[in-house]
């Protein structure tokens, strides 16, 4: 190795120590303005409406009425936000203001500031009670809620009537389910039923079908019940649908993206559908109905929502205020859910919402918003729960009680 | 025998070393140390950053909870799992390797005869290893899927089967599909390895075998197989570690599911970091244990070898 090399080489270390520097640009500068780091998820798909792009609108509206803060923004799409925003917090490193799926492991850990403390008044008031609960951890809200979505269940119109059945009167119960997909099969449906397990999104997928027939993940004192008989029968009537050839033939391996695509190409008969459907199925013949339950139609059905924290690693509460105070302005709300078709979790959004005639398609949704049930969000354990749920339920379609059990134990041992 | 190597050559040098002041014995270091420098930082640092991480408490946010112990390695070895992923990791690495050597084998001997076209036939070999391995399984991921795979539309139209199948939707069908893309990656570096190895067998000796009246079969297991040792075996133990160390055929496909049926330690240490660091760190001390061992027994193997000869 000659000299040159040598040099080249320090060159390229000192580089890469200033580029590292350069990274974490939070922080106070001599003239007095700070800067916050906000670190957001990408909702936007196939490159279309991206979330830098709105976000970037909000912050230069924001740094514009508020010139000595500064945000720094980054966008990290959903499949590496997590490792991510985890090797940032290994580092010592984290954000100010994170945007993300889940609260709870980071509030456990203490590295966040109380939702009260980082919100004021009249922003604190203006979120759907229901929504604020669930970011709460022993009794302190850490989770600002963000964006919601919920799930109803979509029915392809026109395979229906192929099949001889009413598109008005979607199934109800799991036998008219049965009914229905075995008329949907007797036609020449590819995928008459879509059960969609494969780990993109199983957890929901799984927790939808749980919750139709009183199951769940945890029972009623928080515990993790994963393998209780309302959950093992469940998965036995999913197995006897795919077993019959009801469904696409290995649900285990089958993504909801993808699935999703099928359904807009006109494959699937029906499905567990969600609002991010509808910009595809503008112009095709659907029903959206309630969940079918064991016995009767669902009284409750799935939601998700998405979290914004703030950590106290860089002291800076009142520039975090002021930012999340901007962010959450009605306007500003009731334009991030029009544009990603997502639910809002503000009562201004909402009635805001409710509305807008040109929102007609989200109604429904808007609807069975307050009966939506979630997941365990506020257990520390739930991250790493979800995560051996995503990839392992699957295999509940050809043995569910041994899978089942397999995960109980997985639950009751996280966080160990 | 080697203490004594070591001995008389110390003893040897010992002379000129003393007089020579210790700035001018340091004189190699500026021209070593880049080198050295980089093995410790690419290396054994993070080799090391590894087995710390695998004895750590670490949760899902990343924060650290002090050390661990083995927990995560009890954890691993418990997890049920575990055994039929090294079982497959194993079959997976033999089969693909000795697939691999065989087809190119064949291949080398093949594209070493002088035939028209050769020139295009040789170019279009190298085609699957120019393109990226990640984009070629998820290629042939689409090609075998259930509702828009190109295969199944073809063996529908051909009457050969009544309704599409899930070709890569569980580990029985998807097996022999992973190792079929596994060995087709590996075809054109094999290959070439093993035509560069033929073509340095001189004519002679083939001439030599031809007036001593040897068959064919006979030459080529007595005179072709011995002389492509070198090019033989640097081909097989890249490709044990290129094969065993493999993710992206595997990821591309099936990631490794359903569940873990499809995943090899590689591909399962990278399912468990979704959710358990540590667990995670513990599976890659195993699986970099498994290629050290692999290579130490292919070094005796190999030199084995030489000696018998």
């Amino acid at each position: 190795m000659n000299p040159r090399f040598l040099l080249l080489s320090a060159v390229g270390v000192a580089g890469a120590l200033a580029l590292s520097a350069c990274g974490s640009g939070s922080g106070s500068s001599a003239d007095g303005t700070t800067t916050i780091r906000f670190v957001a998820a990408d909702y936007g798909s196939n490159g279309q409406h991206p979330t830098q792009a709105y976000w970037q609108g909000v912050i230069s509206a924001f740094e514009q009425q508020n010139p000595k803060i500064k945000v720094n923004l980054q966008v990290i799409n959903w499949n590496d936000l997590d490792t991510q925003v985890k090797t940032m917090v290994q580092n010592g490193n984290q954000p100010d203001v994170l945007q993300t799926g889940g609260y709870a492991d980071f509030a456990k850990n203490g590295l966040l500031y109380a939702a009260q403390d980082v919100l004021s008044g009249p922003t604190a008031i203006d979120f759907i009670p229901s929504m604020a609960r669930t970011g709460e951890q022993d009794g302190t809200q850490y989770g600002i809620p963000f964006v919601s979505s919920a799930r109803m269940f979509l029915i392809n119109n026109a395979l229906f009537r192929k099949a001889g059945l009413d598109p008005a009167k979607p199934p109800r119960t799991w036998d008219d389910v049965t009914a229905a997909a075995t008329a949907l099969k007797k036609a020449g449906v590819e995928i008459p039923l879509g059960v969609p397990l494969g780990k993109e999104e199983a957890q929901g997928e799984s927790f939808i079908w749980m919750l139709e027939n009183h199951g769940g993940y945890q029972d009623a004192n928080g515990h993790y019940a994963i393998n209780s008989q309302a959950n093992v029968d469940t998965f036995t009537q999913l197995k006897s649908w795919v077993d019959a050839g009801l469904t696409e033939q290995s649900p285990a391996a089958v993504n909801r993206t993808d699935l999703t695509k099928d359904f807009a190409s006109g494959k699937v008969g029906m499905l567990n559908g969600f609002p991010g459907q509808l910009a595809d199925l503008k112009d095709m013949d659907v029903t959206w109905s309630a969940m079918p339950g064991k016995d009767t139609a669902g009284k409750t059905t799935l939601g998700v929502g998405d979290w914004v924290m703030a950590f106290k690693k860089g002291g800076h509460k009142d520039q975090i205020r002021a930012f999340l105070d901007f962010a959450y302005s009605k306007d500003n709300t009731v334009r991030f859910a029009k544009e990603y078709n997502l639910l809002p979790v503000t009562q201004s959004a909402l009635t805001a919402l409710q509305a807008d005639p040109d929102e007609k398609a989200l109604q429904p949704f808007l609807q069975v918003l307050p009966t939506a049930r979630f997941y365990p969000l506020s257990d520390p354990t739930w991250p790493a729960v979800s995560a051996q749920i995503k990839t392992q339920i699957g295999s509940a379609l050809t043995d569910p009680r041994k899978t089942l059990d397999a995960l109980q134990q997985a639950a009751q041992q996280a966080g160990q | 025998m080697s203490n004594r190597t070591t001995t008389v050559r110390a003893g040897r040098r010992a002379r000129p070393v003393r007089r020579r002041p210790l700035w001018q014995r340091l004189g190699p270091l500026p021209w070593l140390a880049p080198a050295v420098l980089l093995i410790l930082a690419v290396v054994v640092w993070p080799a090391a950053e590894m087995v710390r991480t695998s004895l750590r408490r670490i949760d899902t946010s990343g924060t650290d909870h002090g050390p661990a112990g083995l927990v995560k390695y009890h954890k691993l070895f418990d997890d049920p799992r575990l055994p039929a992923v090294l079982t497959w990791t194993a079959v997976w690495t033999v089969v693909v390797v000795g697939l691999t050597m065989l087809v190119s084998l064949a291949m080398a001997q093949l594209f070493n005869q002088d035939f028209p076209g050769r020139k295009v036939t040789r170019w279009a070999l190298i085609a699957p290893w120019a393109a990226s391995v990640l984009m070629t399984a998820i290629g042939f991921r689409w090609m075998l899927d259930q509702v828009s795979g190109v295969l199944n539309r073809l063996l529908l139209d051909l009457g050969l089967i009544d309704h599409a199948r899930a070709f890569t939707g569980d580990a029985g069908h998807a097996k022999p599909w992973l190792v079929f893309v596994a060995v087709f990656v590996s075809l054109p570096f094999t290959t070439y390895t093993l035509l560069a190895g033929l073509q340095t067998v001189p004519a002679e000796v083939y001439e030599a075998a031809n007036v001593d009246g040897a068959s064919r079969w006979q030459t080529y297991r007595k005179v072709t197989l011995p002389l492509l040792r070198p090019a033989f075996l640097v081909a097989l133990v890249v490709n044990l570690i290129n094969v065993f160390n493999s993710f992206p055929v595997i990821w591309g496909m099936t990631q490794g599911g359903p569940n873990a049926d499809t995943a090899t330690t590689t591909v399962f240490m990278y399912m468990l970091r979704g959710y358990d660091v540590a667990e995670s760190a513990a599976m890659s001390v195993v699986n970099f244990a498994v290629v050290i061992v692999m290579v130490l027994l292919f070094l005796k193997v190999s030199r084995w070898n030489e000696e018998e000869n």
